[in-house]
């Protein structure tokens, strides 16, 4: 259908834009995008910016006014609309799973519609139930209304993965799940993530959110204006201008802290030889901002990662470090 | 509008039949045991009625109303008369209802609905009076007015209960790539069919109460009976006429509520 790279196929948009009669601002005003194949990227933007808007057009459940898009080289817009949305993953916020259909007949249902044969369907649902961690044996043949939230939308999740399309527009996804069931789904979701090499456009208004996932982060102003798009490494050391250093917040120093692994710094950088005895302890998987968190919690200029001594002069060299261009990239394993 | 202080005509969300009990939070079935109630209740009912009338002595004019053969064809009069209205009642009120659920018929939906609270909020007999002058008497005409009182209940609960389809659903029906027409196939009919069958269930009950007024018409039915009763001033004719319409007033909601229970789709 698309031409796809690792998992993922190339989403361009071009001046695209929507207007609705009667409204003298356009909802989106020509947004020219160029997401990568296998790139997670996260609009993020105040209620009302045109998130949204741009997202469905994406799969034309709004029609755009102008403007051209392309998934994988291909122009969507002259594709038939429903054909269309079958190759694209689709989440929304309010998870939409049917209630009157078992989770298995919920998760095969977009397999259905592009006519697997039954077996197959099977074989997906058990698959795709395995792969968002929920027993298929237990859980194929419940009904929606028997699992929580955070199961529910796994399922979302799931099926929107089906028929294993390249792109996922996913709509405030995990927005109306507690802190806690949120902070696991994102979790799960990354893990996801790194295997499928998924194209997918994440749509929220969580900065956070957006900081944690995304490979980039599109800033939009109101009509979906591109205020700012890159890694978020980049973003917090240099906002393009006020509005996006407002959507940072004051603390963009500790948010940084917060993407880079303790496991960046290399023992010979350890300037200390004390040793590690007496010192507050922190696993190797964790991240500055919570080796920062440690020190401050304990009144200690030092403390203990995996045996070593990292200091907070080291802490505070990696910022400035990274201020000049040094680690741009994001890492890929050590976030929470 | 007289008809908005009717039963069916009168909540604005969702019509429920009188007396309906199915509707238990999660939509758990109910155990077998509890479907027995009513009829073991109607039973009693009709027990009660058979021994006090057979504690009485008829006299001749009260022998000819009460005797198996002329009760047995009113009753059957009766019920074929709420059936068949029933029946056309769905073939004209669910497709109907459907089509004016549809965004393109928003337009044409009040005016519809209006038609249909006129039909219920002309009072049954008027309705059968003028049609009589204009059409003649028997069992057709009957069913007309039947079928004008009781196709508000299906034809709205239709509309209702497709447009209170959580439009989330629908979004995500359309976001996975179903076309217009697979989405009110699989989705909002399915998800309808409760306070649809709800508003059937009330479209019964309500024929067989109207179904008295077919005597009038010359179409039989119970109301042969109570007229009877009234006319003769005979208490246990108006009785007996009474109790069975009653009864199977009961019956009619009661079957209602376990074919409620049966189609309502597993999982809402």
């Amino acid at each position: 259908m698309f031409d796809t790279t690792s998992g993922g196929a190339r989403i361009e948009l071009d001046g695209l834009t929507k207007r609705y009669p009667g409204q003298a601002e356009p909802a989106v005003d020509g947004v020219t995008l160029d997401i990568p194949a296998g790139e997670l990227v996260v609009f993020v933007g105040p209620s009302g910016c045109g998130k949204t808007t741009t997202m469905k057009m994406i799969n034309r459940l709004i029609e755009p006014t102008s403007g051209t898009i392309r998934i994988g080289g291909t122009d969507v817009l002259a594709m038939r609309p429903d054909e269309l949305r079958r190759h694209i993953g689709y989440v929304i916020q309010q998870i939409g799973l049917f209630p009157h259909l078992t989770i298995a007949e919920n998760v095969g249902l977009v397999p259905g519609l592009l006519k697997w044969s039954k077996d197959k369907i099977a074989r997906r649902v058990d698959e795709l139930l395995e792969l968002v961690g929920l027993d298929p044996a237990s859980y194929r043949g419940r009904y929606p209304r028997q699992l929580s939230g955070g199961q529910q939308q796994r399922i979302g999740v799931a099926r929107a993965l089906a028929a294993d399309p390249p792109v996922m527009l996913m709509d405030e996804p995990f927005g109306a799940t507690d802190p806690i069931t949120r902070e696991r789904l994102q979790n799960e979701f990354l893990r996801l993530q790194r295997e499928l090499r998924k194209t997918i456009i994440f749509v929220t208004h969580d900065f956070e959110e957006a900081i944690k996932l995304g490979d980039r982060i599109a800033v939009l102003r109101e009509s979906s204006r591109i205020a700012q798009y890159d890694t978020p490494a980049r973003i917090l050391a240099a906002p393009a201008d006020d509005y996006v250093a407002g959507f940072i917040g004051s603390d963009a120093t500790l948010k940084r802290l917060a993407l880079i692994p303790v496991s960046v710094l290399s023992p010979s950088t350890s300037t200390s030889t004390s040793t590690t005895d007496g010192l507050p302890q922190i696993a190797g998987s964790a991240t500055l901002r919570q080796a920062l968190d440690a020190m401050v919690a304990h009144g200690r200029q030092e403390i203990a990662v995996d045996g070593r001594v990292v200091t907070f002069a080291e802490i505070c060299a990696t910022v400035t470090g990274e201020q000049a261009g040094v680690a741009g990239e994001r890492p890929v394993s050590g976030v929470r | 509008m007289s008809g908005e202080t009717r039963t069916a005509s009168a909540p604005p969300s969702t019509i429920s039949s009188p007396g309906a009990t199915a509707a238990e939070p999660g939509g758990r079935r109910r155990p077998a045991l509890r479907y027995l109630g009513t009829p073991l209740a109607l039973a009693a009912v009709l027990l009660v009625l058979y021994l006090w009338v057979s504690g009485q002595t008829l006299d001749s004019i009260e022998q000819r109303t009460m005797n198996w053969e002329y009760i047995h064809t009113r009753v059957l009069e009766h019920l074929q008369l709420t059936a068949v209205a029933t029946l056309l009642v769905v073939i004209i009120a669910i497709p109907a209802g459907i089509l004016l659920s549809r965004p393109g018929a928003r337009l044409l939906s009040p005016v519809v609905l209006g038609l249909a609270n006129l039909g219920q909020a002309t009072p049954a007999i008027g309705l059968l009076a003028l049609l009589t002058i204009q059409f003649g008497i028997g069992f057709k005409i009957a069913l007309v007015g039947l079928i004008a009182y009781a196709v508000l209940p299906v034809l709205r609960n239709t509309i209702i209960g497709i447009q209170q389809v959580d439009p989330a659903l629908i979004e995500a029906a359309r976001g996975m790539g179903m076309t217009r027409g697979q989405v009110l196939r699989r989705v909002e009919i399915k998800l309808a069919v409760p306070v649809i069958l709800a508003g059937l269930r009330t479209a019964l009950v309500m024929a067989v109460g109207v179904a008295t007024l077919a005597t009038f018409v010359n179409a039989g039915g119970l109301g042969d009976i109570i007229v009877n009763g009234i006319k003769l001033q005979r208490t246990p004719v108006l009785v007996t006429g009474g109790v069975l319409t009653a009864v199977i007033a009961f019956l009619v909601d009661w079957l209602g509520g376990v074919t409620e229970n049966a189609l309502r789709p597993r999982g809402i």
